[in-house]
């Protein structure tokens, strides 16, 4: 065993209602790499908070270099050595890279009050460096890619091991939850190189990467750390059972292709020739009565811009978008819903749920009308449609009156389908990437979900977070690249291979 | 994401808090000056209180979206010169017209903050200077109202020993509040106010709310200048001018965020009281009148800093 360059002992954290952490215990080698995997809601984010300094623990220890330490603020954190990289990036758009990197800590870049520009360059260079990242140090941040920027991220918290002279350990939250292909490649090699300079906590729902890149895994569920594996001795399946304490269902088995749309169908939903100058041009597709369309591409393809368009959220410029026949023009979502379509927002915080208002409040937002008598609200039957909805979809909550904000990512997001669901008149459902970020169990239960509705004959384009997902859930897959349908596949007794795919999308 | 149970007990707190601090206010002021606490002096202080109310109630509609009325005053100073103009020869329509037009410049403002994205702050501080200038325009001085008085001169009565007008306010605040629960519209504006992104994708017709919250802001501005005529006898083009800090501090006070989607009419009844409270308390004690925008800077600061839902704020400006 190396020596432990953070210890926990016997960490506990409760909220209301909820143990986030239970006697959990674990270290950290120099210059590991730790894995840490369970469900939403198995505490991984409260324990990376705690060690962070964002939050503070009941009871328990915590030793770096085997020092106990009082974690009371980020700043405390940082003088300890400990840096975190957020899940959303945290870095200014409107300043340069190497401002970035030191922000805060400029000091030895500082000439009587003034910036010394060259030498601030020259140290954000050394950070630059250690990850061997080719990214100019006076390039203005907002000019650079999601990759770049991630990259950028890292380099700032290296620069601790200047401040502290000690390796930093680094606690990285889902690094990867948006990354797609090359770009996810090149953020896992950097966490490899980072290793050289740091030790690290890494935490993903992607569990192929973390059996990659770890050292060593802790899995915890329910607040627990119950688990300890070794990934060279360790199966994926194996992580997900320790996940889920039970084997998965048969529902999860991606090998199942969804049910068959015949091709009679009535059409759902019909796109032509739709153009939006500097997006995407010559978009034509049918949607059929119970068809589950993905649309697969990179970022930049202009598939997240499309679906925003269907929903009423960005305008056209040229062509047609025919709902059960009619033509429709959309002059805002407001209209979009009304006609009978729902979106599920990729960024599930804000623009999926409001965290403030309660389940209930959030179920009916988009279709009030389903509870009104006359012109007012009817509480009562509200109440009974949410708790209706709260059964139907399993969502885990103590009351439908709970603040949606309480509820774990897989939760919110069924609060979200519910929205939707609650309209009789729902068509149309549009889901951009609706598992990001959620744990396997949510992703099968969503899953599930996906393919209930189409069997009940809505219409659904899906943005996937991985092609297997799409491969699974889809009967049609097309192809966006720059702008353009390059390729249409069928799913049916053949389905098109990840490969085939993706070289229709790059 | 949690709360703990310390923040609960705080939340708790705050829900009574500013309860509490009026029955603190009124026991400290009965302390000092026994008579204080008698049924006539507090039937003044709440008749007293009217025009308050009324710019309170607009003020709250709009902070519970997350916007701010600066121009609310004085489109009630403007409402009250084009009141004692027109009830002279229109009369009671005349009135009506002037209510209106303060809700149609209410919705204006709205609109042009809701659609086209310019902070509601900014539209309302343009819209004091054009109200206010407009006034001045109008009627360099004070305009008396002796033929047409009766058409508002009703509010200066009494109904069960209550002032008319205090009961018409809580009556049309009462009503706002029934709005706000009962009807889509309420729920709307504290879906906006807690999360305008995800109203909008929820097919919220936002600039629709925007604007209806502001022109009711702006009925409410034309209701106050209507029961400064029926004070006053008159119009002024500055009339309610120095209200607009104390509405504010009501709202604030009585435990409505500034930063929109959390407290309610019921929280600023309490807060418009409250401050009644601290401005008759301030003639009690023998201070200068002077002392009372600074009492009402005081309160605004600490009440913010007390009720700002922290969690939704990003960036301070």
């Amino acid at each position: 065993m190396m020596e432990a360059v953070l210890r926990i002992d016997h960490l506990d954290k409760s909220f209301p209602g909820v143990q986030a952490l239970d006697d959990v215990s674990i270290n950290v080698g120099a210059n590991e790499v730790v894995g840490l995997v369970g469900e939403n809601g198995a505490g991984k984010s409260t324990l990376l908070k705690l060690i962070a300094g964002i939050d503070q623990a009941d009871s328990g220890h915590i030793n770096v270099r085997g020092r106990e330490v009082s974690l009371h603020s980020v700043a405390a954190a940082n003088d300890a050595g400990i840096g975190m990289v957020f899940q959303e990036q945290s870095l200014l758009p409107n300043v340069s890279v190497a401002e970035n990197i030191l922000l805060g800590h400029e000091k030895e870049a500082i000439r009587f009050g003034f910036y010394d520009w060259p030498k601030l360059n020259q140290l954000a260079a050394v950070q630059l460096g250690k990850l061997d990242a080719k990214i100019p140090p006076d390039a203005q941040t907002d000019t650079l890619s999601f990759v770049e920027r991630q990259l950028v991220e890292f380099a700032k918290v290296l620069a601790i091991e200047e401040r502290t002279h000690h390796e930093p350990l680094i606690l990285l939250d889902e690094p990867t939850s948006v990354l797609e292909g090359e770009e996810l490649e090149t953020v896992l090699d950097q966490i490899e190189r980072l290793r050289e300079h740091a030790s690290l906590i890494f935490v993903s729902h992607r569990l192929d990467e973390v059996l990659r890149v770890s050292d060593r895994i802790y899995v915890m569920t329910n607040g627990r750390c119950v688990a300890e594996r070794d990934p060279k001795q360790c199966e994926l399946a194996e992580l997900q059972q320790l996940m889920l304490g039970q084997a998965l269902g048969a529902e999860y088995d991606r090998k199942v292709t969804a049910h068959a749309v015949t091709e009679a169908a009535t059409v759902r939903l019909s796109v032509r020739e739709l153009r939006r100058q500097g997006c995407y041009d010559a978009v034509s597709f049918d949607i059929h009565v119970g068809e589950v369309l993905g649309i697969a591409g990179v970022e930049g393809s202009g598939r997240e811009v499309l679906c925003r368009t269907l929903f009423g959220a960005e305008g056209v410029d040229g062509g047609e978008i025919l709902l059960d026949g009619q033509l429709m023009c959309f002059g805002g979502c407001d209209e979009a819903v009304q006609a009978g379509i729902g979106y599920v927002p990729a960024e599930r915080r804000t623009e999926g749920i409001i965290g403030g208002l309660s389940v209930k409040e959030n179920m009916t937002l988009a279709h009030l009308e389903e509870v009104l008598l006359g012109p007012f609200l009817d509480l009562k039957r509200e109440k009974e449609v949410a708790s209706h909805w709260v059964e139907r979809l399993q969502i885990r909550t103590p009351s439908a009156e709970t603040p949606a904000t309480n509820l774990s990512g897989g939760n919110q997001q069924k609060v979200v389908l519910s929205k939707w669901l609650m309209a009789k008149n729902l068509k149309i459902l549009i889901m951009d990437h609706p598992m990001r970020g959620l744990d396997v169990g949510a992703k099968a239960e969503i899953f599930v979900l996906i393919r209930e509705l189409a069997q009940s004959g809505i219409g659904i384009i899906l943005i996937a977070d991985t092609l297997d997902e799409l491969i699974a859930l889809s009967n049609t897959i097309i192809v966006m690249r720059d702008g353009y349908i390059s390729q249409r596949f069928t799913v049916s007794e053949t389905s098109p291979t990840r490969l085939q795919i993706l070289e229709h999308m790059v | 994401m949690f709360s703990t149970n310390k923040e609960r007990l705080d939340s708790t707190l705050k829900a009574f808090a500013p309860i509490m601090v009026l029955v603190v206010l009124l026991a400290v002021l009965g302390w000092i000056q026994p008579s204080f606490l008698s049924f006539y002096s507090l039937r003044v202080l709440v008749g007293e209180s009217s025009v308050l109310l009324f710019l309170a109630t607009g003020q709250t509609i709009v902070i519970l979206f997350g916007g701010i009325d600066l121009s609310i005053a004085a489109l009630a100073s403007l409402a009250s010169v084009l009141i004692a103009l027109s009830v002279h020869t229109a009369g009671a329509p005349g009135l009506i017209g002037v209510l209106v037009l303060t809700t149609g410049i209410g919705a204006a403002q709205g609109y042009i903050h809701a659609r086209a994205q310019v902070p509601s702050f900014v539209v309302t501080l343009a819209g004091l200077g054009l109200w206010s200038g407009t006034a001045l325009v109008i009627a360099p001085a004070t305009i008396p109202v002796l033929a047409g008085y009766p058409v508002v001169g009703w509010l200066n009565s009494r109904v069960f020993g209550v002032s008319t007008s205090f009961a018409f306010a809580v009556a049309a605040l009462v009503s706002i509040m029934v709005m706000l629960r009962w009807l889509p519209f309420g729920r709307y504006v504290y879906a906006i106010g807690k999360g305008e992104r995800a109203a909008l994708v929820s097919g919220i017709r936002v600039v629709r709310v925007k604007m209806l919250a502001f022109a009711l802001s702006g009925l409410f501005a034309g209701f106050a200048g209507m029961e400064m005529v029926a004070r006053t006898h008159s119009g002024h083009p500055t009339i309610a001018d120095a209200l607009l800090l104390p509405c504010i501090a009501a709202v604030v006070v009585g435990g409505t965020a500034i930063t929109g989607g959390s407290g309610g009419l019921g929280r600023t009844l309490v807060g418009v009281l409250i401050i009644a409270v601290l401005r008759v308390g301030i003639a009690v004690v023998g201070l200068d009148p002077g002392y009372e925008p600074l009492a009402y800077g005081i309160v605004v600061i600490g009440a913010v800093a007390l009720t700002i839902d922290r969690s939704k704020i990003t960036i301070v400006k």
